[in-house]
């Protein structure tokens, strides 16, 4: 690990990241301060549609919404919404296909590779970049619920606030699917030395992986999709479970940081041993 | 194959260097053996495979075949280690936008663990480059004044410059010269690819001649130039050209004006032939000399 690699590297992304962090903060407080009054609407209802039941459960990673309160199912759905999704792991691609693909592209991996560093010292250097700017990333989120929750109604407070506690289990549960995707994207960006091709991968991979939650769900016809649901990463981010149990999901997060460790080794072995120039 | 030279310090060593892309030629066959504190041309156009072996001796790429080393370090393996007692500039040199001088001095020498700073200040002054301005603002040539303090703030042991006056004024290429004699002389090597003839001839002790990824020549400027043979010039008196050309030219241009060429071997007894078929003719005037670096370029290139 290089001190002087890894501010290089924040300096690059600070931007990025603070913008996002905002992003982030804004439409997680948002969430968080409506949902609740708009499950506190349908908890009053006897009667939820079939179809709505089916795709809140697809979100929940295939968890049973039926029991739950008010502040679980509020903040389940905040915190796995696509809305919220989105910047998240956007963030976690736009950081991790930097090094090398844009530094190729951009011509100056060969100031970069001219420095006497080792190539896993870079990887690392870039990695613990990457983490760094995930916690403010993450942090954010949780700040932005915070927030959110300070302006719910008196009235439904009681019942719509979550547990802290929880919901940074919850947090520590999408840090794992965070690193996936940032993974994948580090390894199609090792592998292809053009930023637009390897960001394009790793959205088709991480969209196709979100849609298998939810093609069973738009028609029946799609039912045969539950089988590859495994193949979901929203399979193994169970924050209804957790904020109902406070349990850790231990072999869904075992899986997501198996994963995830699995893809930077390989990608770390790849590149350090590929041939790397600008032209 | 050409043998190299042997001896006692040698910086940097390449041993059958071969380096493609597939089914495209890279280079082949490359053997250098560069003295420690020697200023060593490398010379040839542009695809000669000039770049490919600067990209392999600074461990970008993996030698197909062969072997690289600087300072007796493998050039692959141990690359990092290798980089710490080498300064490089690449051909296209690209910087990042948000860096300015003065940062880029801390930046790099955080990355190095070395202060270069007070050294990167004296060198921004021999070659009057203002640190404060931002890259993204600056013109070509204060980003290639930038590389270059960058790439010797650090005084290493050797310099490898791709093309390093790329975008220079002539005032501070000399500049650029003289810090590079200042640097050999102090026992840093300096490994200098061109494809400008001149420059290595002004700069250069030694120089390797790249034709199609290979190495044609590898002598010193001076070695280069006796082994060449001497051209000839013949400017004729009107209607008194010979019908015949001696066997001892060779011409490249023969026009009833003027003629053309070399000797077509080096040596006394051409010399001695040309001279008598010389003094029997109506010649207007005659130039026998040896030939500069460009022309002895050309010549490996013509052949």
């Amino acid at each position: 690990m290089n001190i002087g690699l890894i501010q290089r590297s924040l300096r690059e992304v600070w931007f990025a990241s603070l913008a996002m962090s905002g992003i982030v903060f804004g439409i997680t407080a948002l969430f968080c301060y409506a949902m609740p009054r708009v499950q506190a609407r349908f908890a009053q209802r006897s009667f939820i549609p079939q179809g709505v039941r089916q795709f809140r459960d697809a979100i929940f990673g295939g968890v049973d919404s039926t029991g739950a309160n008010i502040a679980e199912i509020a903040y389940a759905i905040a915190w796995s919404h696509p809305l919220v999704l989105v910047p998240i792991l956007t963030h976690a691609i736009l950081v991790q296909t930097r090094v090398p693909a844009a530094e190729v592209e951009r011509g100056t991996v060969d100031v970069l590779l001219a420095l006497p560093v080792s190539r896993w010292n870079l990887y690392v250097s870039e990695t613990v970049a990457w983490l760094l700017t995930a916690i403010v990333t993450l942090g954010a989120m949780y700040g932005g619920a915070y927030f959110g929750s300070m302006f719910i109604n008196p009235d439904i407070r009681a019942v719509a606030t979550p547990d802290w506690g929880r919901l940074a289990m919850v947090l520590a549960n999408l840090g794992l699917v965070y690193m996936v995707v940032g993974c994948v994207a580090s390894f199609f960006t090792t592998i292809i030395d053009r930023r637009t091709w390897a960001v394009l991968c790793t959205l088709v991979l991480t969209l196709f992986s979100l849609l298998v939650s939810f093609l069973y769900t738009i028609d029946p016809a799609l039912e045969f999709t539950k089988s590859m649901r495994f193949l979901s990463i929203l399979d193994y981010y169970k924050p209804l479970a957790i904020l109902r149990s406070g349990d850790w999901q231990l072999r869904d997060m075992g899986i997501l940081a198996s994963t995830a460790f699995t893809l930077w080794i390989v990608t770390g072995i790849i590149f350090a041993r590929r041939d790397i120039t600008t032209t | 194959m050409l043998a190299c030279p042997m001896t006692t310090a040698v910086s940097i060593t390449t041993s059958a260097l071969t380096r493609t892309y597939g089914s495209r030629r890279g280079v082949s066959d490359i053997n250098l053996a560069i003295p420690a504190g020697s200023l060593y041309g490398f010379l040839g156009p542009n695809g000669a495979g000039k770049t490919t072996t600067i990209r392999v001796l600074l461990g970008f790429l993996r030698a197909s075949s062969g072997s690289a080393r600087i300072l007796d370090m493998d050039c692959w393996r141990d690359s990092h280690r290798i980089k710490a007692e080498v300064g490089a500039i690449p051909g296209d040199l690209r910087l990042w936008p948000w860096l300015t001088g003065k940062s880029a001095l801390k930046l790099f020498g955080r990355i190095r663990g070395r202060d270069i700073i007070t050294r990167g200040h004296e060198l921004a002054e021999v070659l009057e480059l203002d640190l404060s301005v931002k890259v993204r603002q600056m013109s070509r040539g204060m980003r290639q004044k930038l590389g270059l303090i960058l790439c010797m703030a650090h005084d290493p042991r050797v310099l490898i410059l791709d093309e390093p006056t790329t975008a220079l004024d002539p005032l501070m290429q000399e500049r650029l010269r003289q810090l590079l004699r200042q640097r050999a002389e102090a026992g840093a090597t300096v490994f200098f690819s061109s494809h400008t003839l001149a420059e290595v001839e002004e700069l250069c002790e030694r120089v390797a001649i790249v034709k199609q990824g290979q190495i044609v020549a590898d002598s010193t400027v001076t070695q280069l130039r006796s082994q060449a043979v001497h051209e000839v010039t013949i400017v004729w008196t009107p209607g008194g050209t010979p019908e015949q050309v001696p066997a001892c030219l060779k011409l490249s241009k023969q026009t009833a004006e003027v003629w053309k060429g070399a000797l077509a071997s080096e040596g006394q007894a051409n010399m001695r032939e040309l001279l008598a078929f010389a003094a029997n003719q109506p010649i207007a005037d005659i130039t026998i000399a040896k030939p500069d670096l460009e022309a002895i370029f050309m010549r490996y290139y013509d052949e």
